[in-house]
């Protein structure tokens, strides 16, 4: 029961939001709209800002949930399943285009790295994924060990979770192709760095010349 | 020789290995990406030169073929990684072989074959995106791993899921009808001049490689012109067409049988019988001459990569790849093959008037270059249409084809011709002229003796 009330007030804020074009005016007009007392909405939600911050966890959970479903899932390296879980990300905002994208251009800031408060919870989750996916990476040998560095990592992913929303926001190609080009290149870039490279090459140099040395 | 292997620019080495292809995923899009690209080439291959010339004043043996197999190397690596309509342009390029000096069309040869896969994620996201499914639940089975490199897009290996029949499935890179006309804005001027070619003697060709690159990104399109094309010309022996599946592609997904056979040079070095490869060379010759005089519409990408070869029955061609079909007004087939006819070549008169016709000679040309043009058309002419003259023709015989590079060669050299600013002669001929080109290199390197008429 309490589980269909909220999901009710939640889905009857995003066709309001679809309708008008912005959030009600006021929570009254809503809970009226809805037929219910306006302290039910407030036994789930302490103002709008909130509902629209847990549409987006609701996307971002969904896309995990999704992308998770595909058989080929558990072959998938830390590569494939993040930019599994972007492709089906982009899948759900696509449904839910206009309201996605208009949250989207609504708040996103102009400084790039900045995180809109809407993507808050958004933000938590996914950090939690990536922290996960990290690990399974560093398992793999995807992702190459490094002390202090790597504990930036899950926010240079966030930073890039952030560039691709940025991206579909101004993206203007026939179905979003842009953006599935982008998500393509950030992500292989990503790996490319948190991968095996010459920095680590150059790393263990130095650090066999200072052994030598002493 | 081994001396001047060392010598090579370590960006041969570098070029060889992002061949098998592992991180060129990054598909440069924006504008201002590829022509950092384009740039960065122009520059590596402008220090090729520079190296060549310093090697060369010091008294080093550093020999051409090293320089352009260097500059080569430099503009494979560059333009695979672009992939798309630069591919694309590349490979045509590497049809004209007259244009190219060797070591790059034995470069761009490569890029038909070989260009890096995208992720398996999009692929599913495609599949999803055009049907609503994953490609898992289309198929019995679904190997994610692209088995080959279409210039546009990638090949995959599936099994239907109700008789577990061997299928194709091509997916097309994301985003590539949307490039490909700022890819042809850029690879004009830059490209071009980095490959030495004259702007005025391509423009014709960008205008209808255009046309013909957009046509290319609709699946849809080439579904229905490849299924009219293999039933127009089931009746002909030893070819084999793949059947095309509707419900299961889309204009970014095409899904086909899987031929059995090999791509020419594979082929070639199983060292088939003579009779194999006269068969086979004769059954490309039936295809093609029945396209361009009854269908007059032609398969006009006629590359190695786009033929399957297998011994089967004698000899038989898997045709694949109906992206470029040329469709030929009825005029200008008449007028094609008028030039072509024998009758023409003893005639000067005739020629003449025909190149006036065709807009090769102009009214207000001079009397000497009308003689140049008539006598240079001559010249090309009594070699393309060789074949037609005689009953059987063996192209096996090198010294053919030969004559054929070397004829682009002198053309090349004339200063009149070179100076010629402005492109001449109908936009239908390029194609034309391509399939034609294309198909003699195929029957040149099967070395079939075939009946012509």
């Amino acid at each position: 029961m309490e589980n269909t009330e909220k999901e009710r007030i939640k889905q009857g804020y995003l066709t309001y939001v679809l309708d008008k074009n912005r959030p009600p005016a006021s929570v009254f007009k809503l809970t009226k709209r809805l037929n219910i007392p306006e302290e039910t909405f407030y036994r789930y939600y302490p103002n709008f800002e909130a509902v629209d911050r847990e549409l987006w966890a609701d996307f971002g959970r969904q896309a995990r949930e999704k992308a998770a479903l595909e058989p080929v899932w558990q072959e998938y390296g830390a590569r494939e399943k993040l930019l599994a879980f972007y492709y089906t990300l982009l899948e759900i905002l696509k449904q839910n285009r206009s309201y996605a994208l208009m949250a989207l251009r609504r708040s996103m800031p102009n400084v790039p790295g900045i995180t809109p408060r809407v993507l808050d919870d958004f933000r938590s989750e996914f950090i939690m994924f990536i922290e996960s996916l990290l690990r399974d990476g560093r398992r793999t040998e995807e992702i190459a060990p490094r002390r202090f560095v790597q504990d930036s990592y899950p926010r240079l992913f966030w930073t890039q979770a952030l560039f691709v929303l940025t991206f579909l926001a101004k993206d203007e190609s026939l179905n979003f192709e842009r953006t599935d080009a982008a998500v393509e290149k950030a992500v292989t870039l990503s790996f490319d760095l948190v991968g095996r490279n010459s920095f680590d090459s150059a790393l263990d140099l130095t650090r066999f010349l200072l052994h030598k040395r002493r | 020789m081994a001396e001047s292997v060392e010598n090579l620019p370590p960006s041969i080495s570098l070029a060889d290995e992002s061949v098998p292809g592992r991180q060129l995923d990054s598909l440069p899009t924006t504008k201002v990406a590829r022509a950092a690209r384009f740039a960065k080439s122009g520059l590596k291959v402008g220090a090729n030169y520079v190296k060549h010339y310093a090697r060369r004043s010091v008294g080093a043996t550093s020999s051409e073929a090293d320089l352009h197999a260097a500059n080569a190397a430099e503009l494979y690596s560059t333009l695979s990684e672009m992939k798309g309509s630069v591919l694309k342009v590349a490979q045509m390029l590497a049809l004209e072989k007259k244009f190219l000096p060797p070591a790059y069309a034995d470069q761009f040869a490569q890029a038909q074959y070989q260009t890096p896969p995208i992720s398996a994620p999009l692929i599913i996201k495609t599949f999803r995106d055009a049907f609503g499914k994953s490609p898992f639940e289309l198929f019995a089975e679904f190997d994610v791993n692209a088995r080959q490199a279409a210039s546009i897009g990638q090949v995959h290996y599936a099994l239907s899921r109700d008789d577990k029949r061997p299928l194709a499935v091509k997916v097309q890179y994301p985003g590539v009808a949307d490039s490909i006309r700022s890819d042809i804005r850029l690879v004009k001027p830059i490209a071009l001049r980095v490959m030495g070619l004259d702007e005025a003697q391509v423009r014709p060709y960008l205008e209808e490689v255009e046309t013909r690159l957009l046509e290319e990104t609709d699946y849809k399109l080439e579904l229905r012109r490849g299924s009219e094309i293999a039933a127009s010309c089931a009746q002909l022996p030893h070819l084999e067409f793949a059947r095309y599946y509707p419900e299961l592609s889309s204009a970014r997904i095409l899904t086909m049988d899987w031929l059995l056979g090999e791509h020419l040079k594979e082929f070639l070095r199983t060292e088939p019988s003579q009779e194999i490869r006269n068969q086979l060379g004769q059954a490309l010759w039936d295809f093609y001459m029945y396209q361009l005089n009854t269908l007059l519409k032609v398969h006009a990408d006629p590359h190695p990569g786009n033929f399957l070869l297998r011994a089967d029955n004698g000899g038989t061609v898997g045709v694949l790849d109906f992206g470029c079909v040329k469709e030929i007004p009825a005029d200008v087939h008449r007028l094609f093959n008028a030039l072509l006819a024998p009758e023409t070549l003893a005639d000067e008169a005739r020629l003449a008037a025909l190149l006036d016709e065709t807009g090769i000679l102009r009214s207000t040309d001079t009397l000497e270059r009308r003689a140049l043009y008539v006598r240079t058309l001559h010249a090309s002419l009594e070699l393309v249409g060789r074949p037609f003259r005689e009953t059987t023709f063996n192209f096996g015989d090198p010294a053919y084809m030969a004559s054929l590079y070397a004829l682009g060669d002198d053309l090349m050299q004339e200063p009149e011709l070179r100076q010629q600013r402005e492109p001449r002669g109908s936009e239908h001929f390029i194609y034309l002229n391509r399939t034609y080109v294309g198909l003699y290199a195929l029957l040149t390197e099967l070395g079939a003796h075939i009946r012509t008429q």
